[in-house]
């Protein structure tokens, strides 16, 4: 009884907001957020709370779009239903397409294999050494650190500036790289 | 989403003005019927109709297949209205069921009767490309007609809709066709011209995520709901 009478507020609130009265569909948007939250938890228990959110929030877009095709001589409820199923099969369906073309990772590398980049920038903590170091490399090995990693040149400008090829710039600074971590190393 | 539910809920309602609820399918149909009918007379009497016509129309077979073919384009174009209405009646989509089985079995019987009177003969093949282009010609209009009134609706199955409203479309093509080409052996009746006509309604049903998609719909909406 409860309910026929609620589906029938329904009812008049939806008829309302079709003639474009905004308190009443605040009203009927309002009253049903929680029902569709219920349906949707409901019937997909293995989603996440903010993806429950966002498939409500898609299904109140969807009965804005398509509010002209309700029917004011028919009850609300069935016609809401029929739109929550018809939205939660679409995200279904969007979410295994997605699924589909996945490649599921299980344990994702946090860095490289390479001995370089997995080298703790914490073992440098003296940067007067390190300014020592630089000092004494050769001068296109400290131009080519200096523009590459202190200036943060791109490969492409530094070797304009410099007036050389990027193949070059690339084992010079490949060797200040090495000669740095051979003096630092050693250092520390 | 990066709103939250209480403020796209305001944000919807901000935005909503009357709409005009869709009128029932079999209404919508109508409305259909008074914009394609003229177009296909219109056509029909551009290309000119056949000389045999009158008397053509007094054969119960031509006549049975042409108000089978109406029927067929009639009740499909309400079975397609339906299908865009949040929690229609899945009867809606036999509706063309008995029409177009009516047509098909007229033409199988006619192919029957052709063989018996003529044999093998009776069954011969010919190419009858006219069809084709000639069915798109006289379904165009109301090709166009069904895809603007479908865009109105809720894309809930829209392969199921746009095939659909292409037999609707396709079929009174096919009913205006036989009103000006002299094509009435059963057989080349079957192949080309309902032979186009499922073709067109399966390239319909393919165009239908295409022409009928919630992303679409709602795009805008949810755009605005976000920026505002």
């Amino acid at each position: 009884m409860k309910r026929r009478s609620d589906d029938q507020a329904l009812t008049t609130l939806m008829q309302a907001a079709q003639a474009g009265d905004a308190q009443a569909y605040v009203r009927l948007l309002k009253e049903i957020t929680p029902r569709l939250r219920q349906i949707v938890r409901r019937q997909r228990s293995f989603v996440k709370a903010e993806d429950i959110e966002d498939l409500v929030q898609d299904i109140l877009l969807s009965l804005h779009a398509v509010r002209a095709t309700y029917d004011p001589q028919r009850p609300f409820m069935p016609w809401l239903i029929a739109i929550t199923r018809n939205r939660l099969a679409d995200a279904a369906r969007r979410y295994s397409r997605r699924a589909a073309h996945e490649v599921q990772v299980e344990n994702v590398p946090v860095t490289f294999s390479e001995k370089e980049p997995n080298m703790y920038s914490d073992e440098y903590r003296d940067p007067e050494a390190l300014r020592q170091a630089i000092e004494d490399l050769s001068p296109a090995q400290r131009a080519a650190i200096e523009m590459l990693k202190l200036r943060e040149m791109s490969l492409k400008e530094a070797a304009a500036a410099r007036g050389t090829s990027i193949g070059a710039l690339k084992v010079s600074v490949h060797r200040a790289m090495a000669a740095l971590r051979k003096v630092l190393i050693k250092e520390s | 989403m990066t709103i939250d539910t209480e403020k796209l809920i305001e944000r919807l309602a901000a935005t909503v003005e009357p709409v005009r609820p869709l009128a029932r399918p079999w209404i919508r149909t109508a409305a259909w019927l008074l914009v394609a009918i003229p177009y296909v007379a219109l056509v029909v009497f551009v290309v000119s109709p056949r000389a045999d016509l009158i008397s053509k129309a007094s054969e119960w077979r031509y006549a049975i297949e042409q108000l089978a073919a109406l029927a067929t384009g009639i009740t499909a174009a309400t079975a397609a209205f339906a299908t865009v209405i949040p929690g229609y009646d899945r009867k809606f989509l036999f509706l063309p069921a008995l029409p177009l089985a009516i047509w098909l079995g007229s033409l199988g019987d006619g192919c029957v009767e052709d063989w018996i009177h003529f044999g093998p003969d009776g069954l011969s093949l010919r190419p009858d490309w006219f069809c084709f282009p000639a069915i798109v010609l006289v379904g165009a209009v109301p090709a166009i007609a069904m895809a603007v009134m479908l865009r109105r609706g809720a894309p809930l199955s829209p392969h199921t809709t746009t095939a659909l409203g292409g037999l609707a479309a396709a079929g009174l093509g096919n009913f205006g066709l036989r009103l000006f080409h002299s094509q009435d052996a059963s057989l080349m009746v079957l192949v080309w011209q309902v032979g186009t006509v499922f073709v067109l309604a399966a390239m319909a049903a393919w165009a239908g995520q295409y022409l009928l998609n919630w992303r679409s719909i709602i795009g805008t909406n949810r755009r605005s709901a976000l920026t505002r």
